[in-house]
């Protein structure tokens, strides 16, 4: 079929209108040839859209066919110039075709039908694979005569396989769906035609159609409306259909034994092991927290089959955690309904065999390292990949389900987000901003999913498998495909508020805060810019028991503010940072009061009322929102209970929505077990020094718990060298140099303390030298010098996943103030030390003016260092082991 | 002999000025001790319900010539010493423009960064209530300084104008505008010090359209300096620099491209279209103007012979040690110094005094008059000064300041 017919070169007369100009508008009106599926719920809403249509057509003078062949009531009624034609379709499909294409074949070109609901057929056909091949026959006939033909398909009443038939033969699809008393307008298909707002849904009156925009309201109404959006085969051989199957029989018995309950239970449990995984600990939490009806929603949001990851478990389990908490928090109110899709742990492997990529995966796997180029190069193989027809069925079915709403592709592996393994920012996520033309959208959409599953084996993630120990070990890649949160402002979508939070908080910079009470780490727009390290821009910290206090004052407060936005530019179909004053100009953005303050000459102004326009330096504090809203009262509670039911302080991550009123909606899109600093050393017997001659240098200020003793070897990257003499060259080159030394074998067999500059993993390389975690893993304690006459910082890195990176892999992490004489920093020490670079890495002598290798026992006679941080009283000191130990390396 | 202690460092320097100006014994003694000095100990309740006691200062430390003025400071290691100093400061920099107050300065030994906005409301009116008797418009004026803002300045004047049962808005300045606060108070310093620099160019023949530039600090005075030398004159801002170092551009800097830049990275170094240079480089740099606006004691007796520029204008606070001043002197470098070149804030804190007991506000474009008419005489001062008595700048405003306090003791009949 010539797909372009109805778009090339058409006089204006090949226009037909609904009657409803508000449809029309959005779809961009009918055009002859066009056969129009409405897929209802209730006969008596394609009335309403059949009624209005045929009125138009007659008024226009158009011959207008209602073929009647159902025993629903009359969907028009008989009117001068309406024929109505009855077709009996108890006779079977092959005579009741065969009569509608000699009406057609009758009536000629340029007529208009309109159908009775074509479900009605069922009654008598028993299946509706015939009801499919009806419609395959009629409608293409229907187009080459150039009519417009109205049908309605009842909801759920056909299998997928069925309506994916008919969805792929018409030109126009659109889903019509009641909830709340509200109709909504859902176009799933219109050939040929496109605007950026036409696949989305609509609530629809006479006059007007409203896209739903705001993720929450979208994501309430579509889960409500499609409660079993993807295709699945009647004859599906996955694993657990089966078990599946049982238990929906069970479930529609409602009567159940006491016998009955037991097996039931036992064949919950293991369907659920079957979705989520075999992690005792979590599988505690999730038996206890979903109920059947929660575990019949994954397996119908499933695309695939297989396991959901770690990441969307524990999505999953939270929100139901929190639904269920009795506190003071209406979480029921407060939480945003989500509609994820997970793509099953199987398909992953599917992928690899399909694509000849398994035995890579393997190799890859097994070695050690892999260079970026290589990287490179495996993407572009992963990218080459195809999905099994199945799977892009499924895919399209998803993507027909989220219209135009920007989704986000996430990594969701079995490992990930467990307890003892983050992988935090290891795999990948990729955002699709979903606009364009359905085909362009299933491009991007298979590209994210090939990229998070190629980033199984990024550098990233392969040093931290083997640093766990976790080399070898089964690693599924699982899918999370969220609604990204937010609303259209502009030609841009982002959500007002996204962050990180957590249950303890380890950033307790005054000893007023209370570390038993959490931390957020809070930005306006995408939560991009809280879960990464982003260099010279700052999320707001809130310590959850002092939510106003901040370390900053006067125009300090400016200087250490989120001055940049990530959000989708809708326009370009891509993810973009832009400053926040662009965003804030016109004043006119929903909320921007509870976001902004104003700072001129050090003083900050929080606005008056909703009143923002005044603002002559808006800068992001977050102060009203803070002040006037729930919003950490919110987070507390769920931080709290969260942690209370894990056992564990958890890390979530979050979006959130302010409402005209100034009430607060959360979407809960991640949580994990948090990982604590130090733990691994907390049983070691250490005396502190009790020589001030041995100390190199002693710490006071958000100091983590732990000791570490036998340290060999100190890498140092000189403040002051870095700040005055390097060049922007060299600075870039520090972070490869220090790689190296990292990767280096003495460094793997001894242990080593990296000392430098300001930010480690900045990728403003102003503010520190540019290192991945791959740079830095071989390293014990990670130490950031923060000399006033270098003008460093150290930022606090908590929460961004180069923090939990360190968490984790117990690499403790000191702030140091040199010029604090607290600090009893050894300046001669670092001076005088030889430099033992050059006999380990001789390529890197050029840079030894930067980075000094100090080899501490050769230099010590046989001393090593110790390093020993007490959490509780917030001091850490680094020395020189007192008493030489024998080696025993 | 050198000390660390603020209060010695300014008594040495009233010594040094009663030599000059020969003052008798009892008048230069009294001159060596603040007039007046109060500590209070006051409590406040905390956000977690426990009270916590806190204790504060307040220093006038001679108020011949009218009411005195000077700011309040929230600062955890505040002492009395410090107080002291910078009363006596305030005593002579209000005497220097001429304007009809003496000096004072207050503090509260706190750390305000960890206490959150309820509690610093209740300390700021704590401290109020506690030295409440001690000030007042025609008394004591107090003003913002470190840690304390207009916000801060708001509270303290409602607190206050509660226990007189009136509105008292002259009692403290550095309010925010719609509380009575002056227009033209952001930029003052660092206008003020533009009009001291316009008037030395005069007197040097210096032409100021496209002169060259060097700013050493890029906060708020170097910032506004960088833009008004621009606006006013037509300089050519050719240097600046902040902590992490500076960045240079022989043809000039675009001042809105290196605000953006230094909004984005923390610092102006590595700006698009300038070359890296470091603090030390700029200060030693051949330019027309050299303006100070960060840190203490940058130009030494080290870097001072090295000096090009034919103007030092001393935006901030003791950029200059002694020793550097005599050979900036020696040099001929027309030195314009800290508290004459800085004046500008106290001088709008005067006229924000002068509104609200007038209740009436000025426009922008009257306090920039009048602040140029005061900057300019008092520059001239100072300048006639140096050259009656051969000393320098620095010494000659200290006289001039010192002498008119003097005169105004003797003439109530004090000493």
């Amino acid at each position: 079929m010539d797909e372009n017919k109805s778009i090339s070169g058409r006089p204006d007369e090949s226009f037909v209108s609904t009657g409803f100009p508000a449809i029309d508008e959005v779809i961009d009106r009918l055009r002859m040839g066009d056969n129009v599926v409405w897929q209802v719920d209730e006969v008596e809403n394609y009335s309403i859209l059949a009624r209005r249509f045929a009125k138009t057509a007659l008024d226009e003078g158009r011959k207008l066919i209602y073929i009647r062949f159902a025993p629903h009531p009359l969907i028009l009624k008989p009117r001068e110039n309406l024929l109505t034609i009855k077709v009996d379709s108890a006779q079977g499909f092959d005579s009741f075709s065969t009569q509608v294409n000699t009406i057609i074949e009758q009536q000629g070109p340029g007529a208009f039908y309109v159908f009775d609901n074509l479900s009605a057929l069922v009654e008598d056909w028993a299946t509706d694979q015939l009801l499919a091949n009806f419609f395959q026959v009629t409608c293409p006939y229907l187009w080459e005569m150039d009519t417009v033909a109205y049908f309605a398909l009842t909801r759920g009443k056909h299998s997928h396989v069925a309506v994916a038939r008919i969805r792929d033969t018409t030109q126009v699809l659109i889903d019509v769906y009641r909830i709340a008393g509200n109709l909504y307008i859902h176009p799933l298909k219109v050939l040929g035609r496109y605007s950026s707002q036409m696949f989305l849904p609509h609530r629809f009156s006479n006059q007007s159609m409203s896209p739903i925009f705001q993720s929450g309201e979208a994501s309430e109404v579509l889960a409500r409306a499609s409660r079993q959006p993807l295709r699945r085969k009647a004859d599906s051989s996955v694993p657990w259909e089966a078990v599946y199957k049982k238990l929906s029989r069970v479930e529609e018995a409602e009567l159940v034994s006491p016998e009955l309950a037991q097996e039931v239970g036992a064949l919950k449990q293991e369907f659920c092991r079957m979705l989520l995984g075999d992690s005792p600990r979590f599988n505690f939490l999730a038996d206890k927290y979903l109920s059947l009806n929660d575990l019949f929603a994954i397996r119908n949001r499933m695309i695939g089959s297989g396991r959901i990851g770690g990441k969307a478990a524990g999505m999953i389990v939270a929100r139901k955690i929190l639904l269920e908490a009795h506190g003071e928090m209406d979480f029921g109110r407060l939480l945003e309904q989500h509609d994820s899709f997970f793509i099953g742990s199987d398909v992953f492997f599917s992928f690899l065999v399909n694509n000849d990529l398994f035995r890579l995966r393997m190799r890859l796997t097994r070695s050690s390292q892999i260079s970026d180029e290589e990287f490179r190069q495996v993407e572009e193989r992963f990218l080459a990949g195809k999905f099994s027809p199945e799977i892009l069925g499924q895919v399209q079915d998803m993507l027909d389900y989220f219209g135009q709403a920007p989704i986000i592709v996430r990594s969701s592996s079995l490992l990930e987000d467990g307890f003892g393994n983050a992988f935090a920012g290891k795999y990948r996520s990729e955002f699709c901003a979903n606009q364009g033309r359905p085909e362009q959208r299933m491009e991007a959409f298979l590209n994210a999913v090939k990229l998070v599953y190629a980033s199984a084996v990024n550098p990233d993630a392969l040093a931290y498998r083997k640093q766990r120990g976790l080399g070898e070990s089964d690693e599924q890649m699982a899918i999370l495909v969220q609604r990204v949160s937010g609303f259209r402002y502009k030609n841009f979508f982002f959500p007002q508020l996204a962050g990180v939070a957590f249950s303890h908080n380890l950033y307790r910079w005054t000893d007023r805060i209370d570390s038993a009470q959490g931390l957020v780490r809070l930005v306006f727009g995408l939560g991009t810019r809280a879960v990464n390290r982003v260099g010279g821009d700052y999320p707001r910290m809130i310590a959850i028991s002092h939510p106003d206090l901040r370390q900053e004052t006067g125009s300090q407060i400016a200087a250490y503010s989120q001055r940049r936005v990530d959000l989708l530019d809708l326009d370009s179909n891509a993810f973009c940072t832009k400053p926040f004053a662009d965003i804030a100009a016109d004043g006119d953005y929903p909320g921007l009061h509870l976001f902004v303050s104003s700072i001129e000459n050090d003083f900050v102004q929080d606005p008056v009322g909703i009143l923002v326009g005044r603002l002559k330096h808006p800068v992001l504090t977050f102060n009203n929102l803070l002040g006037q809203t729930d919003f950490v009262r919110a987070l507390k509670e769920a931080t709290a209970e969260l942690e209370r039911v894990y056992g564990y302080p958890v890390d979530t991550e979050f979006t959130a929505f302010v409402g005209p009123q100034g009430n607060i909606r959360i979407n809960l899109l991640q949580c994990r077990p948090m990982r604590l600093p130090g733990a691994k050393f907390n049983d070691t017997q250490v005396s502190w020094p009790s020589r001030q001659e041995s100390v190199l240098f002693r710490a006071g200020r958000m100091i983590p718990g732990g000791v570490i003793d036998r340290i060999r070897y100190i890498i140092f990257v000189d403040p002051d060298a870095y700040s005055q003499k390097a060049s922007l060259n060299e600075k870039k080159s520090l972070g490869r140099v220090v790689g190296s030394i990292n990767r280096h074998p003495a460094l793997q067999e001894n242990r080593a303390m990296l000392m430098g500059p300001g930010r480690w993993g900045s990728s403003n390389i102003s503010l520190g030298v540019n290192t991945s975690y791959a740079d830095i893993n071989n390293v014990s304690a990670l130490v950031e010098i923060a000399l006033e006459s270098a003008g460093h910082v150290p930022e606090l890195s908590y929460g961004t996943h180069f923090f939990l990176d360190l968490v984790e892999s117990h690499i403790i992490y000191l702030p140091v103030y040199p010029d604090d004489p607290a600090a009893d920093f050894n300046f001669s020490f670092f001076e005088k030390a030889p430099n033992s670079l050059g006999q380990i890495l001789p390529e890197y002598l050029p840079y030894a003016n930067f980075v000094k290798l100090i080899d501490v026992p050769a230099l010590t006679g046989n001393r090593f260092v110790t390093i020993i941080a007490d959490a509780q009283s917030q001091k850490a000191v680094c020395f020189l082991e007192e008493d030489a130990a024998p080696d025993k390396e | 002999m050198s000390t660390n202690n603020p209060f010695e460092i300014a008594r040495q320097q009233i010594d040094a000025c009663a030599q000059i100006l020969k003052l008798e014994s009892h008048v230069h003694e009294f001159l060596r001790n603040p007039m007046f000095e109060v500590h209070v100990s006051f409590p406040v309740r905390m956000d977690d319900g426990s009270t916590k006691i806190f204790q504060g200062f307040r220093v006038q430390y001679n108020d011949a010539k009218g009411p005195t003025k000077g700011g309040i400071r929230f600062h955890p290691e505040e002492t009395i010493d410090t107080v002291r100093a910078l009363a006596a400061w305030m005593t002579w920099k209000c005497a220097l423009v001429d304007l009809p107050l003496g000096g004072g300065k207050g503090g509260v030994i706190c750390n305000a960064k960890e206490m959150s906005k309820a509690e610093l409301e209740r300390l700021s009116r704590g401290y109020i209530r506690s030295v409440y008797q001690f000030i007042g418009p025609d008394k004591d004026v107090p003003a913002p300084d470190v840690y304390t803002n207009p916000a801060i300045m708001a509270w303290m004047m409602d607190e206050y104008s509660k226990i007189a049962g009136k509105n008292k808005f002259g009692v403290i300045t550095g309010k925010p505008i719609c509380l009575g606060g002056s227009l033209g108070r952001g930029d003052a310093t660092a206008r003020g010090g533009m009009y001291t620099i316009r008037e030395a160019a005069k007197v040097l023949g210096l032409e100021l359209k496209g002169a060259t530039i060097a700013i050493q600090g890029f906060g708020n005075a170097g910032n506004y300096a960088a833009s008004l030398a621009r606006d006013l004159f037509g300089c050519k801002i050719v240097a600046v620099c902040d902590s992490k170092g500076g960045a240079y551009c022989q043809q000039g800097i675009d001042h809105d491209g290196v605000c953006q830049f230094k909004a984005e990275t923390s610092s102006v170094v590595d700006c698009p279209k300038t070359e890296r240079i470091s603090n030390e480089d700029l200060l030693e740099m051949d330019v027309d103007i050299l303006i100070p606006a960060a840190l203490e004691n940058v130009i030494t007796e080290k870097n001072a012979p090295n000096i090009k520029a034919k103007i030092v204008a001393e935006l901030s606070n003791g950029p200059t040690t002694p020793e550097a001043d005599e050979i900036l002197h020696e040099k001929g470098i027309h030195v314009i110094p800290d508290f004459l070149c800085n004046a500008g804030g106290v001088t709008v804190s005067y006229f924000e005094m002068v509104q609200n007991l007038y209740m009436y506000a000025w426009d922008e474009a009257t306090v920039h008059e009048r602040l140029d008419k005061k900057m300019t005489l008092a520059y001239h001062s100072v300048l006639k000064t140096s050259k009656s008595l051969g000393i320098n700048m620095r010494k000659a405003a200290y006289v001039v300041a010192v002498q008119r306090v003097v005169e105004a003791m003797k003439l109530r009949g004090w000493v």
